[in-house]
């Protein structure tokens, strides 16, 4: 098979565009779960240095098994690469962590007002979005298609400003301006990718997302802006004097009325957010996939909304028989917790042994957890994003010229110093 | 023997697909196309295996800066590959040994920086402190008195926080000044002392950084005698003396470098270096309390007063203020710490630090409230 030729080929219709599902997901889940365990229980053993063998090992394995008109993707990356990046990432932030914290003793006055810890948090989000894009180029250059590789060019600093702005944008509008900013964002990250010598760029608008998600936002932020519009209308003064009288008597059951609408309001966004989270999803996966081009090759996704909540569902539910087999299993545990609370039976050395085996199994059930997320959650996403691909003038691919050169990984070790690290 | 097969080849240059014939020669793979011409040529000591998916065998060049991939779904070609090319990294052999060498010096890593956590930072802190110059630690002693009022001051009475400044309290607050003058006195400090009583209900004490000291009115209410107090501030003095406050803010850098930075944060690394932490921190602490009890009795018996006092008070309080977990304790345990404190004391005895309607002063010192 050849996918020069696919079925509707240009020359017989006499028509440029075609599509077809090309793009296909073949990586067993058991291997996953495989790889997975034992790498994190590698990673519990050797207090986190393994995780970059095993990010790459995760990647490896979306990567070869993301099948594309029968060719599969190649990540090339290794985890020392990885470990480097974040040895240098360290390198450059402990002078930046120690000057800020040295500043507030030498400049009299500073500490009461605690300016250092909150420009230092400023500081390191900033960087946070400077590693996002620069990760992103180590693992576009990292990634190989028909022998030919991904690269990304444009600025860091650039994206870093860019990013930065609209957050502030995003939290002043409530996330109203979300859908302008990823697509913004977007735009600058697709319009300095390549695939070879292929441009990429990206043509979903933020109005299309903007349409299709304000009915989400209203659900879970109406409310609250209801109760926000209607709180000048009530008399105030009349509930400060209820409240302070603790006399919430007839006359004032209006006013005890508003205290519980604002908090059923936040209970209800909350509740609201978490329910509609996976349509959200689906709805932004599906819309972005839907902007990616590369030259004339464009993307089209169909993911339905009712296999995100199928994914999350399915999680909830592993969730579960995990904890339960987790609880069984330290309700064996020969000295019990209440014991231990007390602790005063017990001698030092006995407490030592207890508080290492509470680390321990905090440790392994935080990490089972981590597992039961990147398998069912993670990896079905990835998944079924893949299988709802459609691609048209996949052909184009055969005219691909090699470009580009692999980049640095210090971006990855940024983010990983600084937790904004993802696949 | 000779065996060929067919494959797929991209030459790395573009993104187009060839369907070629492959030929496996003596010292070399050859790829042809499929008219018979030669593309390649791969000696096997330079051809490594690829990422793929299950049954397909990719194969690239080492080091290459071009991508030329060969693909496999043939398994009887592939199985001559593996026949052939006794060079081609087939089982990911060297992958696996840099893995294996990754896990031993990580797990060799790991022991080290327990070893630098446990004996290192205590010893480098203990040190170092010395070199931090007075008027650095008394900047830092600003701060953490500002954080410390924060955290203590829980009724928010601001510049109230501090007993002996409103009315009815001026006698208390000047007998107080005075036990700690002749405390000062006999220590022989490098800077000085910034004592004060704080609205705080537990029977405890504190010293900071740069000669600053926080004893709480619940210590004065516990006091039975003004030597029991003055051994208490004698203590705290002690940490003044040995600049425990400094050396502490020292080791607490220390131990969030060496657990938080170094490893970094992996999913539930986080609880681990704080626990790894607290854990540490109090051991290191045990010994410096007894370091201080020691200064307090030899403070308390230079200026007259009952070295024995210190160990008294503690045992009528000691239970209350033990955490549960008696690997959090920073403090040694009250039963031993009382008899080292009264086997260094000796005979207790001399004139109370402060006669009787002074000590009436101390006790009503927060009485403002």
């Amino acid at each position: 098979m050849s996918v020069l030729d696919p079925p509707g080929s240009p020359s017989s219709l006499g028509i440029t565009v075609q599509s077809d599902r090309l793009a296909h997901f073949v990586g067993p889940s058991g291997d996953y779960w495989r790889l997975l365990i034992r790498g994190n229980a590698l990673v519990a053993v050797t207090l986190g240095i393994y995780r970059f063998w095993l990010s790459t090992d995760m990647r490896r394995f979306l990567w070869s098994n993301t099948v594309i008109g029968g060719e599969s993707l190649e990540y090339t990356g290794r985890g020392i690469e990885l470990f480097l990046g974040f040895l240098i990432a360290i390198a450059v932030l402990l002078p930046l962590y120690i000057v800020f914290a040295v500043i507030p003793f030498l400049i009299p006055g500073l500490a009461e007002r605690n300016a250092s810890g909150s420009m230092l948090i400023i500081v390191l989000a900033f960087l946070g979005q400077f590693a996002i894009y620069r990760a992103r180029r180590y693992r576009l250059t990292r990634t190989v298609f028909r022998g030919v590789r991904l690269h990304q060019s444009g600025s860091a600093w650039a994206y870093a400003f860019r990013s930065s702005g609209w957050w502030i944008l995003i939290f002043w509008t409530l996330g109203l301006v979300y859908p302008w900013a990823e697509a913004s964002l977007e735009r600058y990250k697709m319009r300095h990718t390549f695939y070879g010598d292929l441009p990429g760029h990206f043509t979903a608008t933020g109005g299309r997302l903007f349409v299709r998600g304000i009915v989400l936002w209203l659900i879970v932020v109406g409310p609250m802006l209801a109760a926000l519009f209607v709180a000048p209308f009530f008399d105030w003064s009349a509930l400060d004097a209820a409240l302070s009288k603790r006399d919430i008597g007839a006359g004032h059951s209006k006013m005890a009325g508003v205290g519980v609408l604002a908090g059923a309001a936040v209970i209800w966004a909350v509740l609201a957010a978490l329910a509609l989270y996976p349509a959200f999803q689906a709805m932004a996966t599906r819309w972005w996939l839907s902007g990616v081009r590369f030259g004339d090759i464009a993307l089209t996704s169909s993911l339905r909304t009712g296999q995100i909540y199928g994914i999350w569902l399915r999680f909830l539910l592993g969730v579960l028989v995990f904890a339960i087999a987790a609880a069984l299993i330290l309700a064996l545990v020969p000295i019990s917790w209440n014991q231990l609370a007390k602790g005063a039976h017990l001698s030092s050395g006995l407490q030592l042994v207890a508080a290492g085996f509470a680390l321990v199994a905090y440790l392994v059930i935080v990490l089972a957890y981590s597992t039961i997320y990147q398998v069912i959650v993670k990896l079905s996403l990835w998944r079924v994003a893949v299988e709802s691909l459609e691609i048209s003038n996949f052909h184009m691919v055969e005219l691909v010229k090699a470009e580009g050169q692999q980049s640095s990984p210090f971006g990855e070790g940024l983010a990983d110093a600084l937790n904004v690290g993802s696949f | 023997m000779s065996a060929s097969g067919a494959g797929i080849f991209f030459d790395g240059l573009t993104g187009a697909r060839r369907e070629v014939a492959i030929d496996l020669g003596p010292v070399a793979l050859r790829i042809l196309s499929a008219q018979g011409t030669a593309l390649a040529e791969w000696p096997y000591p330079e051809i490594e295996r690829l990422s793929a998916p299950a049954g397909t065998l990719r194969l690239g060049r080492k080091g290459s800066a071009v991508l030329a991939r060969l693909e496999i779904l043939d398994p009887v070609l592939t199985a001559h590959i593996g026949d052939h090319a006794s060079g081609v990294d087939f089982g990911a052999v060297s992958e696996r040994n840099e893995r294996v060498r990754v896990i031993a010096w990580s797990l060799a890593a790991v022991a080290s920086l327990v070893l630098v956590g446990v004996f290192g930072v205590p010893l480098l802190a203990a040190r170092a402190t010395p070199f931090i110059p007075l008027v650095l630690e008394r900047r830092l002693g600003e701060a953490f008195d500002a954080q410390m009022r924060s955290i203590l001051d829980r009724d928010h009475v601001g510049s109230r926080f501090a007993c002996g400044t409103a009315e009815g309290e001026a006698a208390g607050n000047a007998a107080f000044v005075k036990l700690l003058h002749r405390l000062e006195r006999g220590a022989d400090l490098p800077l000085p002392l910034r004592a004060i009583v704080v609205r705080r209900s537990e029977a405890n004490a504190m010293a900071l950084p740069g000669g600053r000291i926080f004893v709480f009115r619940g210590l004065i209410a516990k006091a039975e005698t003004p030597d029991e107090l003055a051994g208490v501030m004698a203590h705290e003095i002690g940490h003044v003396s040995h600049r425990d406050g400094t050396r502490a803010a020292l080791e607490s850098a220390g131990l969030s470098l060496l657990f938080g930075m170094l490893l970094g944060d992996f999913t539930g690394g986080g609880a681990v270096v704080v626990a790894t932490r607290m854990v540490l921190q109090s051991a290191y602490s045990r010994e410096v309390e007894a370091a201080a009890d020691g200064y307090g009795v030899t403070l308390m018996s230079r200026i007259g007063g009952d070295p024995r006092a210190l160990g008294a008070i503690l045992a009528r309080i000691g239970g209350a203020t033990e955490p549960a977990m008696k690997i959090l304790l920073d403090h040694p345990e009250t039963a031993a710490r009382v008899a080292a404190i009264n086997a260094m004391a000796g005979s207790s005895g001399g004139q109370p630090l402060l006669d009787g309607a002074e000590w009436a002063a101390v006790k009503r010192i927060c009485s403002g409230n």
